[in-house]
């Protein structure tokens, strides 16, 4: 079969061998083609030749970079005027700067948050700092269950003698929902180079470039635009959008204020809530109690390590509001999940819905504490904390032996 | 470190800006090897070693090949070279596969054993530099060069950052001759440096990683029964992912070494346009199929012995070929499909050797290539045969539970691009990208050097590494 030539087309088919370089002197090669590798079988490759363009490549640099910043300039303005700040990326590199603190000294009595958003969201480390005089770890993980960091944490003999806040939203932790779970696999296997860019990306790009965000990378924006037609036989769902920021680089957080002030935004965002309420038909009730029930098991093992290392573990159960809450109490009862995660574990709880002090919040979104609130929630979660742990230690004086 | 991170842009302007200083050229090679080490380093701190091994090694094999007189001993000079490179590619590349297949091979023999977790590490490039010293210590074997005349470019050779983990697979008669001489580059090779590295970022980050890998993962990821539709566009999607991933990597490895003033071969010629098999591997991964067929293939007796064993030879090339890409069967399924492949071909050639095509009817075959090269990726990407059979079965229509797993979003898109990058294979399929620029209008090159760029910083890569990094 003759197929039209190319360079290397020219030379041996099928890795067939024996082509001198004097045979291949003789092929002739289109102009524009250089010979490769494949044109010379079984002899030494010579030095490669590249040519250059004969063009005015600097000017053309030139025009290229000014016509790239002109653009970048048009997309950071048009995500501003949306309402995003630059803010500190909640990426896996922030999350493992925190993680290792544990590792690097901090280990030893600190007060270590593991959850989901609304953890991460909820509770203001400012505000704790200012009542308990140190600053917790802020380790939850937004979408995600907090029951691998749980046990990541319970196979950590560097953490000991401290304190664990277990923020549990029912859906995520009776689940075992995974979104953000393979930032352990990244923590422990972070090479140098990801630490220096993740150093250099807080310092450098993150706190000057509000498009800087998964939200707003090219291929998600595209993705999400309402031009796209439903697929037959496809459900129309839709991502989480963005719900948070990053104001401290030991990733203090907050609600996103757009959703406080934007209608439509905040509304975009209770709709996606919605599509998630509806089972799927995998779910039935039967089905959640037995990953619920899994769930449990497993936190109870890791409550029992931790507690070996005189590690206080106490599980919260932080505010959700309407049709989340309505959702939640459906699908994940009180009495089969929370109620049952406390007595397996042993663990003290608090729960918002047993605590006055802890309800009457606005939650945009049904789902997260505004900003406002969030500080009012921390100090109300704090003083109940604070509390209850005197009483257990009072406890624990009262039933040491000898007295 | 990935050349799609911070780590590597801070990293190559202090390379660049050191290389520039007026400093004696065996100082500025030794910064450009410590420069190298780092490189590796970044990764793994303690797999240097390894690459040290590999470096001194092959040097004094390549001494003692030299001052070897009796042919038994040039022969063990150049085993022990083999056996050192191909021993720890096997440790550590193939260990946890050979221990997982001796223990099903027991268990079908009713032996039950437990074996314990391996847990090796594979360290990054492995695959490409023991490929690279092995060509040097084989080449003077075979006579065909001689050994560097010092330690420091030989090393360098080796351990050159733009090819060290992923290629182009270089042979010491390329690189170690620019070594000896001070290079240093133009500012036109520096521009035209930066400009493959943009393009090349443009492949890889924003193609490969912002849209077709995506709908790659959705597909071949689930547990969901694909249709004839999601199947194939999945499958499309992972040859414009693997292609725009890699040939991104060698793109970009040409420039940055561009900017330092050295040359490094191609690795791709529009693989998408070829017409047959032979043409196809030509056309992909160009250093490595020149590799297996320079030091496989030919020392397998090659077509020199007849046609039983050149069949052999090429199944057993493309075996191994498939092998290398990956400890799995599924890959040695990959390089044995290509194998067949290219058996069938040869056989075709010879058959009909009179036939004499026309533009059609060579355009058809380009697309039968293609279609036939997409099957050879289901095993590529799938993790499992089973997932590999379920996605054939859904390409020919044969899946009877199939569920939509591609919104139109992705169809669109996966659509779009394949089209583009296939049309561009073909127009470009008897050119080369210098050639095109050389006539473009200054404005056009400029606008599509902006567009990339900001299409690359707009996608915000999240640093991914390269798919034959794990090779």
């Amino acid at each position: 079969m003759h197929s039209s030539i190319s360079s290397s087309e020219s030379a041996s088919a099928d890795l067939s061998v024996g082509r001198s370089a004097s045979a291949e002197a003789r092929i002739a090669l289109r102009p524009g083609l250089r010979r490769t590798a494949a044109d010379r079988p079984g002899q030494a490759q010579p030095v490669p030749e590249r040519d250059i363009p004969d063009r005015r490549w600097g000017a053309i640099m030139l025009a290229a970079l000014v016509l790239t910043l002109l653009m970048l300039g048009t997309w950071e303005w048009h995500w501003r005027a949306f309402g995003v700040e630059p803010s500190i990326a909640n990426s896996d590199g922030l999350w493992a700067t925190q993680r290792r603190r544990i590792d690097n000294g901090e280990g030893d009595g600190p007060t270590v948050l593991i959850g989901s958003s609304r953890m991460l969201f909820d509770l203001q480390l400012p505000v704790w700092q200012k009542l308990s005089g140190t600053r917790p770890i802020q380790l939850a993980l937004e979408g995600t269950s907090p029951m691998f960091a749980l046990e990541d944490l319970a196979d950590d003999p560097n953490f000991r003698n401290g304190r664990l806040l277990v923020g549990v939203a029912p859906d995520i932790f009776f689940s075992g929902f995974g979104y953000r779970a393979d930032v352990l696999k990244y923590f422990h296997k972070q090479s140098p180079s990801q630490r220096v860019g993740q150093w250099l990306s807080m310092h450098f790009v993150e706190p000057f470039l509000a498009f800087d965000d998964p939200d707003y990378a090219l291929p998600t924006v595209l993705e999400r635009q309402d031009w796209w037609p439903v697929r037959p036989g496809m459900h129309p769902r839709k991502d989480v959008r963005k719900l948070m920021v990053v104001v401290d680089e030991d990733r203090a957080s907050h609600i996103w204020d757009k959703l406080e002030k934007d209608a439509d935004y905040r509304a975009l965002a209770q709709g996606i809530w919605t599509q998630h309420f509806a089972m799927r038909p995998g779910d039935s009730p039967g089905a959640l109690q037995k990953g619920a029930d899994e769930q449990i098991v497993r936190a109870a093992k890791a409550v029992a390590k931790l507690r070996k290392r005189n590690v206080e573990v106490i599980f919260v159960r932080t505010p959700s509001a309407e049709k989340y809450l309505t959702f939640e109490d459906k699908a994940f009862p009180r009495a089969k999940t929370w109620d049952v995660l406390l007595a397996k574990t042993g663990a003290p709880g608090v729960h918002f819905q047993d605590h006055p002090e802890l309800q009457g919040f606005w939650l945009p979104e049904w789902s997260h504490l505004a900003a406002g609130d969030a500080v009012r929630f921390t100090e109300a979660l704090y003083a109940i904390v604070a509390r209850d742990t005197e009483r257990e230690r009072a406890s624990r004086v009262a039933k040491a032996p000898g007295r | 470190m990935v050349f799609n991170s911070l780590t590597f842009i801070a990293f190559f302007a202090i390379v660049l800006a050191i290389h520039s200083l007026p400093l004696a050229w065996k100082i500025r090679k030794i910064n450009l090897l410590i420069a190298s080490y780092l490189f590796y380093s970044a990764w793994n701190p303690p797999f240097v070693i390894l690459l040290w091994i590999s470096t001194v090694v092959d040097w004094y094999a390549a001494q003692g090949l030299v001052n070897a007189q009796r042919p038994a001993a040039r022969r063990a000079w150049m085993l022990l070279s083999v056996v050192a490179n191909l021993g720890m590619l096997g440790y550590f590349k193939y260990g946890g596969f050979l221990l997982s297949n001796f223990v099903a091979l027991l268990a079908s023999m009713g032996v039950t054993y437990h074996a314990p977790a391996p847990d090796i590490v594979l360290p990054v490039g492995i695959s490409f530099y023991t490929f690279a010293t092995m060509s040097y210590t084989l080449d003077v074997y075979l006579r065909r060069a001689l050994p560097a005349r010092n330690f420091l470019d030989y090393a360098l050779f080796v351990t050159f950052f733009p090819h060290l983990v992923a290629g182009p697979i270089m042979r010491p008669t390329e690189l170690v001759p620019q070594f000896e001489q001070p290079r240093r580059a133009n500012r036109q090779q520096l521009f035209f440096g930066f400009a493959l590295m943009t393009i090349g970022m443009f492949n890889k980050v924003v193609l490969a990683d912002g849209f077709l890998a995506r709908a790659a993962e959705k597909v071949f990821d689930s547990n969901r029964i694909p249709g004839a539709l999601d199947a194939w566009m999945g499958t499309l999607a992972f040859s414009g992912q693997i292609f725009c991933d890699f040939a991104g990597y060698s793109t970009i490895a040409i420039g940055v070494a561009m900017c330092l003033g050295f040359a490094m071969p191609d690795n791709f010629r529009f693989p998408y346009a070829a017409i047959g098999f032979s043409d196809f591997w030509r056309r992909w991964h160009i250093t490595l199929s020149s590799w297996l067929r320079d030091y496989l293939y030919i020392p397998l007796g090659g077509n020199r012995h007849g046609p039983r064993r050149t069949y052999a030879a090429l199944m057993g090339t493309m075996l191994l070929g498939g092998l290398w890409h990956g400890a799995s069967w599924t890959f040695v399924a990959w390089g044995g499909l290509h194998g067949i492949y290219l058996s069938v071909e040869r056989w075709l050639r010879k058959r009909f050797a009179g036939f004499r095509p026309n533009a059609w009817t060579l355009l058809a075959f380009g697309m039968i290539t293609y279609a036939l090269v997409n099957v050879t990726w289901v095993f590529f990407r799938a993790k499992t045969f089973s997932r590999a059979w379920t996605m054939l079965r859904g390409m020919v229509g044969a899946n009877e539970k199939a569920v939509p797993l591609l919104g139109t979003e992705s169809l669109v898109m996966v659509a779009a691009i394949i089209t583009g990058l296939v049309i561009t294979h073909w127009l470009m399929r008897d050119r080369t990208l210098e050639s095109v620029l050389a006539r473009a209008p200054a404005a056009a090159l400029s606008c599509t050097w902006a567009v990339m760029a900001f299409a690359v910083i707009a996608t915000q890569g999240n640093g991914n590494a390269f798919i034959y990094f794990q090779f």
